[in-house]
């Protein structure tokens, strides 16, 4: 029979419930977003978005058991995402889940939320051959993961400075639009073309799996300097855009190649981007990869893909006990 | 479960260092922890609570009510608590019970009938956590709410009047533990632990007055310090 868990995720600004039967049927996925109560501060304000999460988790696991029409009773496991992010934020989520364990006498499985983005692909497209390489763009990460089997990955290639998605709100910023830009900068990247703007494009033709995305919004910064009186914001962005988008596919289906794998996946905040996706989707057909990513919802933070995870965590009795703490880096 | 006058209870407080459960079986606490666990709270919490559970002879779903500290203190610790607190309520569909830091410290003091106990919980630069009551028998009436003020004008504010003062922070050095310029609370009970916090949310859920008990939610107080960061 089909085991019944409860994931939860409280890493960042965004407090999420899933309800998953067996591996992949989602009976339930609940996300509460805090975008409104950072945006007059710019980011995310750590102690602010804690208490948010208390505030708000209990009502979210009433609406996702009664979205899914289950019983806490019936639940086989408890997950939470306990690594990385905000710790005072995880130690809400991670208290929450433990103390459902404890009081359901059931299994605490804890997840690394990284590792977790990959598995909304799982979730959704259903069993991915292995060996796999992942493009994490997830806040402040944008990570390139090789995953030979469940539980066996290694981080391969990272940004070095700022994260992708950090750059593209960073500059999303510049032109004066709230937070979360992303989504602004991306409709603008679909919707014009770069015309004659050229960004550079940061480490592209550089051999290695990092990458760097620092130096592109300096250039933007110094473009708006120099070009003052001709801003046109549409082309701008496109050719912004289209200088991200690129570096990430070049460089990911390029390792993808070198590493043999049987497939390249894309997740997190930014696997969301249409340019992003379609220039994944041009550029693996010319190179004979399949790309796997999943719909705009999962790509987000959601606790549907720590479910995911958790599911063949709990098949493979890798559970944790009521002693696991948080943790705010991903690498020790 | 249904409410009786003599429940079974558990109390929990992690709004300062100290670790602090009790249980009670039919009203009288019978098993209770109070030590100093710092950061090892979050790690330790559920090792200690069942342990107390299996000394007291019973387990979680025989708890009538949970009670469960407010704060102000610890931001970070008054969540961890309050987060196990209303998950249990939650999973059990039990009453929970919130009790502010301060009304804890009050309820260490002698009960002197009609008179007024300041409690005060020390943050920093010479600022407090402040709250008065007035004893009614053995139930703690609020005088004045929960606040933030100066030391110094703590010591105009309660006249007098007996205090019991707790020190989240350390002394400074050569600074006393209890400042000369209070009048210290008879205290009946040495700490303000799960023991008492139990015993104060039992008669505040029994006599919860005209307007309900107040929300299991936490108080987060700010002091100048930090009045520049909003929140």
């Amino acid at each position: 029979m089909e085991t019944l868990g409860l994931a939860l995720d409280t890493t960042f600004d965004d407090t999420s419930v899933a309800i998953i039967r067996g591996k992949r049927e989602l009976l339930a996925n609940v996300t509460l977003s805090q975008y409104a109560d950072h945006a007059e501060f710019g980011g995310v304000v750590p102690e602010r978005a804690s208490r948010k999460h208390l505030e708000v988790i209990n009502p979210l696991i009433a609406e996702a058991t009664a979205k899914a029409g289950v019983k806490l009773e019936e639940l086989d496991w408890i997950a939470v995402s306990h690594m990385p992010g905000l710790l005072g934020a995880i130690l809400v989520g991670l208290t929450v889940a433990k103390s459902l364990a404890y009081q359901l006498g059931k299994p605490l499985i804890g997840i690394n939320h990284i590792e977790a983005h990959p598995y909304a692909n799982q979730l959704v497209h259903g069993e991915l051959p292995f060996p796999l390489l992942h493009l994490v763009a997830a806040g402040g990460h944008t990570l390139l993961i090789h995953q030979t089997d469940h539980f066996e990955w290694q981080v391969v290639g990272r940004s070095v400075d700022d994260a992708a998605g950090e750059c593209v709100d960073k500059v999303a910023k510049m032109f004066g639009h709230a937070m979360p830009g992303g989504p602004v900068v991306d409709r603008m990247a679909m919707e014009h073309s770069p015309a004659s703007i050229r960004f550079p494009r940061p480490l592209m033709n550089d051999p290695g799996a990092n990458f760097s995305f620092s130096g592109l919004k300096t250039a933007m910064l110094y473009y708006l300097r120099d070009n003052k009186d001709t801003l046109e914001e549409g082309p701008i962005l496109s050719a912004f855009m289209e200088s991200v988008v690129e570096v990430l596919a070049v460089k990911t289906l390029r390792l993808a190649k070198e590493l043999g794998v049987a497939a390249v996946t894309l997740s997190g905040g930014l696997a969301a981007s249409q340019r992003l996706r379609r220039e994944f989707e041009e550029r693996s057909k010319k190179a004979g990869i399949k790309v796997y990513v999943p719909p705009p919802g999962l790509c987000t933070d959601n606790a549907a893909m720590v479910g995911s995870l958790a599911a063949y965590r709990f098949e493979a009795n890798r559970v944790d006990d009521l002693t696991l703490d948080g943790q705010a880096n991903l690498l020790t | 479960m249904t409410a009786t006058i003599e429940p079974n209870a558990l109390a929990i407080d992690t709004s300062s260092d100290y670790l602090s459960l009790a249980v009670a079986r039919e009203g009288i606490t019978v098993a209770s922890y109070y030590e100093r666990l710092g950061k090892r709270m979050a790690g330790e919490m559920f090792g200690v609570l069942d342990g107390l559970l299996q000394q007291a002879g019973i387990g979680l779903s025989d708890i009538d009510v949970i009670v469960a500290a407010r704060g102000p203190g610890s931001f970070t610790g008054t969540r961890l608590g309050l987060a196990m607190a209303r998950t249990f309520a939650q999973g059990q569909s039990c009453p929970l019970v919130g009790v502010d830091t301060l009304r804890l410290l009050a309820a260490q003091a002698e009960p002197e009938p009609g008179a007024i106990i300041h409690a005060a919980l020390n943050s920093i630069r010479d600022e407090v956590y402040h709250a008065a009551y007035r004893w009614d028998g053995e139930i703690l009436i609020e005088q004045a709410p929960v606040s933030v003020m100066a030391l110094e004008d703590l010591v105009t504010s309660a006249q007098g009047n007996p205090v019991v003062f707790r020190r989240f922070l350390p002394p400074k050095k050569d600074e006393p533990e209890f400042p000369p310029e209070l009048v210290s609370a008879t205290l009946r009970h040495p700490h303000p632990d799960g023991a008492l916090l139990l015993r104060e949310g039992l008669a505040m859920y029994a006599n919860p007055g005209q307007e309900g008990l107040p929300p299991a939610e936490p108080i987060y107080l700010k002091t100048e310090a930090f009045r520049k960061w909003k929140p």
